[in-house]
């Protein structure tokens, strides 16, 4: 089986190549641009109450099933 | 992941989330759960929102807005994001700053509440699958489309001490194909069971981990086969580089993984160190949720 994926890598059934290595690792890896990352997140309620009594701001709770950091 | 790409993107709101929110992050299914001060928290607050604890719905997940004390101020469950502008406004033209004391932590449930294996590592996996998807002009599909799942891999502290030997335990190889080599490009995905490995043939030879992997439920309607390329370093006793790349063709769906490609589809799953630089270094494994000691055993 032979696919041209929409980032123009060749994916063919076999072996891993040290080009397909090289290629691919790299591009699953995150750039640094995603804006959501630039988000101050805090990953626990406590830690963020305790943020938002000091700044004296509202908490906003991004609550979901798995984590939203992660794999949702 | 519609969230990150869409709502979290939204200059708008990054910039009151930023500038007039402390925003967190949390799996729900942990926090509802949790019997300490971190969960009883979260409970008062969802409590007071559409979705309550223990009113047999299977989760509270969505965006809450509330006060430092714990008071409700708003909850949305839309990806829309101009849903989401409009409330997190509209609480700030509700909220009046007050002064709130620091709760305090307490004993933790230790059920929930855990860290990475002392001693071991943390390792980031992301995964995309690569192709096969008919175009769509629905930008919200094309966001699934593009996206990347993202999950940490821990790995114990024997386990560590084993590949510093050159050596690769076979409890590693079983956490990884049964809890990581999965498709969670669109969501929660469905994990391995133990008896779906079909085989695992890896071997670790002068730093390099090279083999295949094959994984397929009784039925063959979800199935991964995929060859794996990965270089492990060792500095002054301990694993530098823990970088690992599977390429092959996935099959199939789970629950809360609807809408693949149809048939075969190919998907990479990238491993690399973690450095604890990115916030979700601290993120426990999806596949221990709820059951560390199936995980990490």
């Amino acid at each position: 089986m032979i696919l041209t994926t929409a980032i123009g890598i060749m994916v063919m059934a076999g072996a891993v190549t040290q080009t397909d290595f090289d290629t691919l690792h790299s591009a699953l890896q995150p750039t640094g641009e995603e804006v959501w990352r630039t988000i101050p997140w805090e990953t626990s309620m406590l830690k963020a109450q305790a943020r938002a009594a000091e700044e004296r701001k509202p908490l906003f709770i991004w609550a979901m099933d798995g984590h939203p950091l992660g794999c949702t | 992941m519609l969230d990150r790409e869409s709502s979290f993107s939204h200059p708008e709101i990054v910039a009151l989330l930023k500038n007039d929110f402390v925003p967190v992050a949390i799996d729900q299914a942990y926090q509802r759960r949790q019997q300490d001060a971190e969960g009883r928290f979260y409970q008062k607050i969802a409590n007071q929102g559409p979705r309550k604890v223990g009113d047999g719905g299977p989760t509270t997940q969505g965006h809450y807005i509330a006060t430092p004390d714990g008071a409700f101020l708003d909850y949305s469950n839309h990806r829309d994001p101009d849903g989401l502008l409009e409330i997190l406004r509209e609480s700030l033209e509700q909220y009046e700053p007050t002064a709130v004391a620091q709760i305090e932590a307490g004993k933790p449930d230790l059920k929930f509440a855990y860290g990475p294996p002392e001693g071991g590592l943390v390792v980031r996996v992301h995964s995309r699958i690569l192709g096969g998807y008919d175009e769509t002009d629905d930008p919200m599909k094309r966001i699934f489309q593009k996206g990347t799942g993202r999950d940490n891999f821990w790995i114990r502290k024997d386990e560590h001490e084993a590949l510093v030997r050159g050596e690769l335990f076979e409890s590693l190889i079983t956490r990884m194909a049964r809890f990581h080599f999965v498709d969670n490009t669109r969501g929660e995905p469905t994990m391995w069971e133990e008896s779906e490995i079909v085989e695992t043939d890896l071997s670790l030879e002068d730093g390099v981990l090279s083999g295949s992997i094959h994984l397929k439920i009784d039925s063959g309607k979800r199935e991964y086969r995929a060859d794996l390329l990965g270089f492990i370093d060792v500095t002054a006793g301990q694993i530098s580089r823990f970088d690992l790349l599977a390429k092959g063709f996935f099959r199939g769906e789970g629950q809360y993984t609807r809408g693949a490609p149809e048939g075969e589809f190919p998907l990479a799953i990238a491993f690399t160190l973690a450095d604890g630089s990115d916030i979700a270094d601290a993120v426990p494994p999806q596949g221990s949720r709820g059951w560390l000691d199936g995980y990490i055993r």
